[in-house]
């Protein structure tokens, strides 16, 4: 873990990666608005969270396309711009090794399962909470 | 291995009332705002600078986990205080204290010196108690 002073310094990176994640950002970006280096930003990161800046930035981008993906009728390649990325193939291939599925057939197979279109399928909620508040 | 803990519940009395105290007050963001099929609403919360553990505001209400009688007990004990919604950490408690109290937010300890560290505890617009650390 890193010390206190260290610690604000890389939290301030993250925030920063958490408010911007829908944004083209670069190591570089992140580590500039923690004031350390990139190599000494993303060892700092890692040691303190567990995994990579880039990582953190592709788990927000994934959930938050996820989320869009199944509440909204915007194309996937207006999702992937939305969520950060200009290339619609990076995008795809990035959403199939994070989730095993392609964004379409993630859209298509949630769409299934709701009753209402647009509306979040008791099964896109963790199944504990499902069960507990709807029985199912 | 178990290396994170995504969501941990909190039963409030009304979510709206509660997404306004968590989000407004206590400066939180919203993680998940969803209609479920079944009528159900799910609500998660988290601090701004870190979405891995997030807040699930939920309702205790008459249903497959509860019947009438047990979700009106459980309301009943949310209000008295029963529950908690855990410890926030805070950079700096007096400070956050302040702050929250300018905002109309209860507080039943004002920041103390502990063992651990410096300690306000504050209660949520249903009831819930929580803390304020500072380490």
């Amino acid at each position: 873990m890193a010390t206190n002073y260290k610690f604000k310094k890389v939290k301030a990176g993250r925030d920063h990666i958490a408010d911007n994640f829908h944004n083209a950002l670069s190591l570089s970006d992140m580590a500039q608005h923690a004031h350390i280096s990139p190599y000494h930003f993303l060892r700092v990161f890692k040691d303190t969270y567990g995994e990579t800046p880039n990582e953190f930035l592709i788990r927000l981008r994934v959930a938050h396309a996820k989320k869009l993906l199944i509440t909204e009728n915007h194309s996937v390649s207006e999702i992937c711009e939305h969520v950060g990325y200009s290339s619609l193939g990076s995008f795809s291939s990035l959403f199939l090794k994070q989730t095993g599925m392609a964004p379409t057939l993630y859209r298509r197979k949630l769409w299934a399962l709701s009753a209402e279109p647009f509306c979040f399928p008791a099964q896109a909620i963790p199944a504990c909470y499902a069960r507990h508040f709807l029985g199912k | 291995m178990i290396t994170s803990i995504a969501h941990a519940t909190i039963y409030v009395l009304n979510q709206d009332e509660a997404l306004d105290f968590y989000k407004n007050k206590l400066g939180f963001e919203i993680g998940d705002d969803m209609k479920v099929e079944g009528g159900f609403r799910w609500l998660t919360v988290y601090p701004k600078s870190n979405s891995q553990l997030q807040l699930v505001l939920a309702e205790p209400k008459e249903g497959p986990m509860f019947n009438k009688e047990a979700a009106e007990k459980i309301r009943s004990l949310i209000a008295e205080g029963a529950f908690g919604a855990g410890v926030f950490e805070t950079e700096n408690c007096q400070q956050t204290y302040e702050e929250l109290v300018a905002k109309g937010v209860e507080f039943i300890q004002p920041p103390t010196e502990q063992l651990y560290g410096v300690e306000a505890m504050g209660l949520d617009n249903s009831g819930n108690w929580f803390s304020l650390v500072q380490r």
